[in-house]
């Protein structure tokens, strides 16, 4: 219900008034926010200086906020290995407190998906402390991107819940609704910048909505290939297609913000030692599963691709009760072999439409 | 204010108290941590895994062979297999390791008590099993008649001679085949499924233990289930890429189950249920 979720807890931030926010949160918080670069590439970036920074909340950025929690590659420990024995010793790592301003809702659906495969089974100590002590500024979505079908997945055009405060464009001002307790606090401390809302505001908010929710070009039929995997009927000749086009290069699951299968290695610095690293993996990669010796327990191609999907798009609803690909399109975007998630979802519901 | 969050993936230091060379490619390490406070509390069951690391191997799952009913030490039995595995048939008595676990769900022992044990094993299988066959002894009222099948390549590839003797002192009926015989051998060669031809189970009170080469394991199963041993009646304890060994990797994905926390002991009932190669191959 956006309608009434923005008629209990909302205020108003003048465009004007944005930078003015920003400059102040900035000189307590580390700011990240989707910026355009001289490249003409929109990409979270974490600002120095914000007012060189062109601050873009329309266009979706390349990337997602997936590597500020859980880095392409991170350093978990060192360790030494000398006539004394083999040792490991962590590492004194500060994460500043940080504020990600400007988070589309799939991205911000995105995070909280990861902060349950952090903490589900154990408790991810470097997930968690870079997690904690940071504030989510989300803004709903009001012209979906060509390949964005979160409306299927049920994480946007619009977000009700899940961040800090949660902004909507209109025009002049955002409305600006509080998700949790730390946007309360900001609101509070910085209620210069804010207003009260009016009704023609909330008003205002609910049609944009409902436009936004008109303006998906693709229609995906996400809900569709959940049941047909629950059900087994996807086609095998659909797996083995998918596979043979896959062209195992990782870029869907290195751009997917909820793709966090990670692997552990060690990297040799020297004769008396190293460190441990993790790295980002996929699940799509050949090696993946291979066992000491080579043997693997998964079919290499078809295994990995019905992996990938399945897990998505049925175990994650067994799980959450909701699909943990959050409609971003990123994969389509980013795939030259045709085997994007929305490609397997229309491949795996043709002929059952 | 945030809890500390305990620092999961930090190995400890472990050392190397015994090394003994079961056959030309599998050790069983004995080993303490060296911090004698934490391996004096430490704890586990049988058919859990420990995460080994090796200097510049990163961590291998290994599960673990000892019997948490003997506790001052963990044995890790490990076949020669890759990088870490080999780099750890270098080690010699007072090195160290890194260690950390215990991880996995293990065998039911509670759902086992009073019930006959059928044990079939090949190579290195026999490890992960050893841990219960150990754990029974330890608590021999409480568990029924325990036979052990055991397959090996050739006779001089048999591996826990030593616990094959000590068990058999003990009363557990221990049968051995090969797949091939070399000169002296005078038992049977064949699969260990041929052994199962001359057993005569208790069905209502038996249970089988199987781990070792896809294989086997499937020639197993399926005599197994023409003895009349029903799914719920057999467990195994499943191999897999492992990284993390808490569930979040996701390197050991079993069809929507991990075999680090949902494994890496299954029952065949609950494997039915999942499409993996072990079975469908």
């Amino acid at each position: 219900m956006v309608h009434a979720a923005a008629a209990t807890h909302s205020h108003l931030l003048k465009k004007d008034h944005l930078k003015g926010f920003l400059r102040k949160l900035a000189k307590e918080y580390r700011l990240v926010a989707p910026v355009r670069n001289r490249h003409s590439d929109v990409l979270f970036t974490v600002i120095d200086d914000l007012d060189a920074a062109e601050i873009e909340l329309t266009e979706p950025p390349q990337n997602s906020l997936k590597q500020f929690f859980l880095p392409q590659q991170e350093r978990l420990y060192t360790y030494t290995t000398t006539a004394e024995g083999y040792d490991f010793q962590p590492v004194q790592a500060t994460i500043p407190p940080t504020v990600y301003f400007g988070v589309h809702p799939c991205d911000l659906s995105a995070v909280l998906y990861m902060d349950v495969v952090f903490s589900r089974h154990q408790r991810d100590p470097f997930y968690l402390r870079r997690r904690q002590g940071s504030v989510l500024i989300g803004v709903n979505c009001n012209s979906p991107a060509p390949n964005c079908f979160c409306n299927a997945t049920g994480s946007g055009p619009f977000l009700e819940m899940g961040s800090d405060l949660q902004l909507t464009d209109l025009g002049d001002r955002f409305l600006v609704e509080i998700g949790r307790a730390p946007g309360q606090a900001l609101i509070e401390r910085w209620q210069v910048f804010f207003s009260p809302s009016a009704d023609k505001d909330r008003a205002a908010h609910y049609q944009t909505f409902l436009e936004a929710r008109g303006r998906f070009s693709r229609q995906v039929h996400v809900e569709q290939a959940i049941r047909q995997l629950e059900a087994d009927t996807v086609p095998e000749q659909v797996w083995t297609e998918l596979s043979l086009r896959c062209q195992d290069c990782g870029g869907c699951a290195y751009l997917c913000p909820t793709c966090t299968c990670f692997t552990i290695s060690d990297q040799q610095l020297d004769d008396a030692g190293g460190q441990r690293l993790r790295s980002w993996d996929a699940c799509t990669f050949a090696g993946f599963t291979a066992m000491a010796g080579g043997h693997n327990p998964v079919q290499a191609k078809t295994g990995a691709i019905r992996q990938r999907f399945t897990h998505k798009l049925r175990d994650d609803v067994r799980q959450n009760g909701r699909p943990s690909c959050v409609g971003c399109g990123r994969c389509v975007g980013i795939c030259f072999g045709g085997t994007d998630i929305v490609r397997f979802v229309e491949r795996a519901c043709q002929g059952s439409l | 204010m945030p809890q500390p969050i305990a620092d999961i993936y930090l190995p400890r230091q472990a050392r190397v108290e015994q090394i003994v060379a079961e056959n030309s490619q599998i050790a069983t390490f004995v080993l303490a941590f060296c911090d004698r406070s934490y391996n004096d509390g430490f704890r586990y069951q049988p058919g859990q895994f420990m995460l080994v690391s090796m200097p510049h191997c990163g961590e291998a799952p290994i599960s673990i062979s000892s019997t948490a009913t003997r506790p001052g030490n963990i044995h890790l039995s490990v076949r020669r297999a890759g990088k870490l595995t080999h780099a750890m048939h270098g080690l010699r008595v007072g090195d160290t390791l890194g260690l950390r676990g215990p991880y996995g769900r293990p065998f039911p022992m509670e759902q086992l008590a009073g019930r006959d044990l059928l044990f079939v094993a090949g190579g290195i299988g026999l490890a992960p099993l050893r841990a219960v066959v150990d754990t029974c002894l330890d608590q021999r009222d409480r568990f029924g008649a325990l036979t052990v099948l055991y397959g090996s390549r050739t006779p001089s590839d048999i591996a826990f001679q030593g616990d094959l003797e000590l068990w058999r002192k003990q009363g557990v009926d221990c049968r051995l085949t090969v797949d091939a015989a070399e000169p002296g051998w005078d038992g049977p060669v064949g699969l260990v499924t041929a052994l199962l031809d001359d057993l005569a189970p208790e069905l209502d009170k038996s249970t089988a233990l199987i781990c070792g080469p896809p294989l086997m394991f499937r020639a197993v199963l399926g005599k197994l289930a023409a003895m009349g041993f029903g799914d719920h009646q057999v467990l195994t304890t499943m191999e897999r890429h492992m990284k993390c060994g808490v569930g979040i990797c996701r390197h050991c994905h079993m069809d929507g189950k991990l075999a680090c926390v949902d494994g890496p002991v299954f029952s065949l009932a609950e494997l039915r249920k999942l499409k993996i190669l072990e079975l469908d191959g």
